[in-house]
């Protein structure tokens, strides 16, 4: 966020011996303004109305209505969102999203970064190979793999299965059990997102300075203790930044819950929830208020982390 | 902490074990087997992938369940191929004339913005641009239903055009081209102004040119994010004809299912062609991608 700020404010047209600049009239400003910015200012306002605006505005207007698409509209007031709190299909959904969200990005991260401190550890062109292998889930289509992940996770003949029986264990329901569903589509995700957090750790490690390492050694300093007093505290910031876009990504995870659902309920999160209140159960003043609830929630947690960061970032 | 207070004349003994770990001999190799194994292991539901789309129906739920076909065939990619069965081929055209089409305007449109942001003058610029950027803080979950909602009354309903629409512009492509742009010399817009182009001139000969390395690391990401989209793809398309690659291989997982998932496989890899080959054409600036885009992933 710091790189916004290298942006010059005042423009480049004022003088710079020129202390007080007189103030242009608005009209003036426009006239003298090239043209091809403002046609493409004009398209790009135009877009955010169609796209941005009047979307967001509707569904906020939505959120206070009782609406299924075919009878007219009926203002509800702050009904859809006094539901929310009641329902328990809500906070089923939302419990669901929260553990979803916080065991993907513990364990994602923590594996993206132990992956990539081993990858740091080999240089030249095996690096580059691994880094493609690991980049493989990332590029291939989500459906792809959780179909894929499907077959392989299915109770009888899976290959999972087949696995842990040659190997002497019990085999397990993975999918087909409501305790186990949402643990066996996280590890989908994981194992999906994985080359992500590889790229992005190994690119900040590799940007620690060498000579840092170097001291540290001399100082008798092993492995660990440079990882936690050199590697750690610079790579905060790539940290930080994968945590809050984990946190966004997460919790709007559709795909995998929906085409590969637990029995039940049992991985039914708020996306999916929004998702099946707008276009299954037409309750679209409800779904409304459900996917703000979750805007609020993730703009939360987002100020939340950033400020959190920023306070420990200071001493 | 403590070893620095150590006088350097009586170093702290070290034992044998301690040195060979801290002499990073040993790691090489180590690590080396770790990750060979851990990137097997990442490796190996593909595995499963490629070889069972070679079984045949009865091959792929016989038990126990063998890694390599019994028989090798095709019959599952000709059954995927075939129109009456799958419509594979008209997806794949779906598929590429969304893809294209997002990822040309996206990079039309980034590159523009990313100069006017940059480098024009007019009035309320500043503000255009950090409404444009403050767009990204709502998820689009929020926005699925009441989009929907105008792309029903704009009758873009069950078309490419409403997949296409919403990601004419990107707001993060815009932001990254201005960092970009900032990067170029003021010198050369100055210099070429001062010789009589347009800005639209000076955008095509000068900036278009030199933001290409940024264009082609947001040209992968685009076409990644594109071409493996579901959701709202999901949600505007219907009709069969009109289906992307990753829709048609929800339904074909949903024909053959029960009886032929080597069909659903065959179909898998076939849609895992095109971002490998985007990925291993373009590997080089995907990998100097990440380090120019900063850290989006």
């Amino acid at each position: 966020m710091t790189t916004l700020q290298d942006s010059p404010s005042a423009g480049g047209q004022s003088l710079p011996h020129l202390p007080v600049a007189r103030r242009d009239s608005l009209w003036r400003r426009f006239r003298r303004a090239s043209p091809f910015a403002l046609i493409y200012s004009a398209a790009i306002l135009i877009f955010y109305t169609i796209i941005f605006i009047i979307p967001f505005g509707t569904g906020i207007w939505l959120a206070f209505q009782n609406w299924d698409f075919i009878t007219n509209p009926k203002f509800v007031g702050l009904r859809n969102f006094t539901k929310a709190f009641t329902d328990q299909y809500f906070w089923l959904a939302l419990q669901k999203t929260v553990l979803f969200s916080v065991v993907e990005i513990s364990l994602g991260l923590t594996i993206a970064l132990l992956f990539a401190l081993a990858l740091s550890q080999i240089i030249g062109k095996w690096q580059n190979i691994y880094l493609s292998l690991y980049y493989l889930p990332v590029i291939t289509p989500l459906v792809v793999s959780l179909y894929l992940w499907r077959w392989l996770y299915r109770p009888t003949g899976g290959a999972f299965n087949t696995l842990l029986s040659s190997l002497g264990l019990p085999e397990q329901p993975f999918l087909a059990s409501p305790q186990q569903a949402l643990w066996a589509i996280t590890v989908v995700i994981i194992w999906a997102h994985l080359g992500t957090g590889i790229v992005l750790f190994l690119a900040g490690i590799n940007d620690v300075p060498e000579s840092l390492f170097e001291a540290a050694r001399l100082d008798g300093a092993g492995f660990w203790q440079s990882f936690y007093k050199i590697t750690l505290p610079l790579i905060r910031p790539v940290l930080v930044y994968q945590m809050v876009v984990s946190v966004i990504g997460t919790v709007q995870m559709f795909e995998a819950f929906f085409l590969i659902p637990g029995p039940g309920f049992s991985t039914r999160t708020l996306a999916l929830y929004t998702y099946e209140l707008g276009f299954r159960a037409l309750n679209l003043g409800y779904g409304a208020a459900v996917s703000l609830i979750i805007f609020v929630i993730l703009l939360g947690a987002t100020v939340f982390q950033l400020r959190r960061w920023q306070i420990e970032w200071e001493h | 902490m403590a070893t620095t207070a150590d006088s350097p004349l009586r170093p702290a003994p070290i034992s044998p074990v301690r040195r060979w770990l801290i002499s990073g001999r040993w790691s090489k190799s180590v690590v080396f087997l770790i990750l060979a194994f851990f990137s097997f292991a990442m490796f190996y539901p593909f595995i499963w992938l490629l070889f069972s789309s070679f079984k045949t129906g009865a091959d792929i739920v016989s038990l126990p369940v063998t890694l390599l076909p019994k028989k090798w065939t095709l019959s599952a990619y000709l059954m995927v191929m075939d129109p009456t069965r799958a419509n594979l081929p008209i997806a794949y055209v779906n598929s590429i004339i969304v893809t294209s089409g997002t990822v040309i305007s996206v990079l039309i449109t980034s590159s523009m913005g990313g100069f006017i942001f940059a480098r024009l003058e007019f009035p309320g610029r500043d503000y255009l641009f950090y409404f444009v950027l403050s767009t990204t803080m709502v998820p689009f979950l929020t926005l699925l239903i009441p989009l929907y909602i105008v792309m029903r009354e704009l009758n873009l309903l069950n078309s490419l055009w409403g997949v296409w629409v919403p990601s004419i512009f990107s707001s993060f492509g815009v932001f990254l081209c201005r960092q970009f742009v900032y990067g170029i010399p003021r010198e050369l817009y100055d210099a070429a102004k001062i010789d009589g182009s347009g800005d639209f001139g000076i955008y095509r000969n000068i900036i278009l040119p030199l933001t290409k390395p940024i264009l082609s690391a947001l040209a992968i990401f685009v076409f990644l994010g594109s071409f493996n989209a579901y959701l709202w793809p999901l949600v505007i398309l219907n009709e069969e004809k009109k289906l992307t690659l990753p829709l048609i291989i929800a339904r074909m997982a949903n024909r053959f299912g029960g009886t032929d998932y080597q069909a659903v496989m065959a179909g898998s890899v076939l849609v895992s062609i095109p971002p490998l080959i985007v990925f291993f054409i373009f590997q080089k600036n995907f990998v100097r991608g990440i380090a120019l885009t900063g850290l989006k992933g």
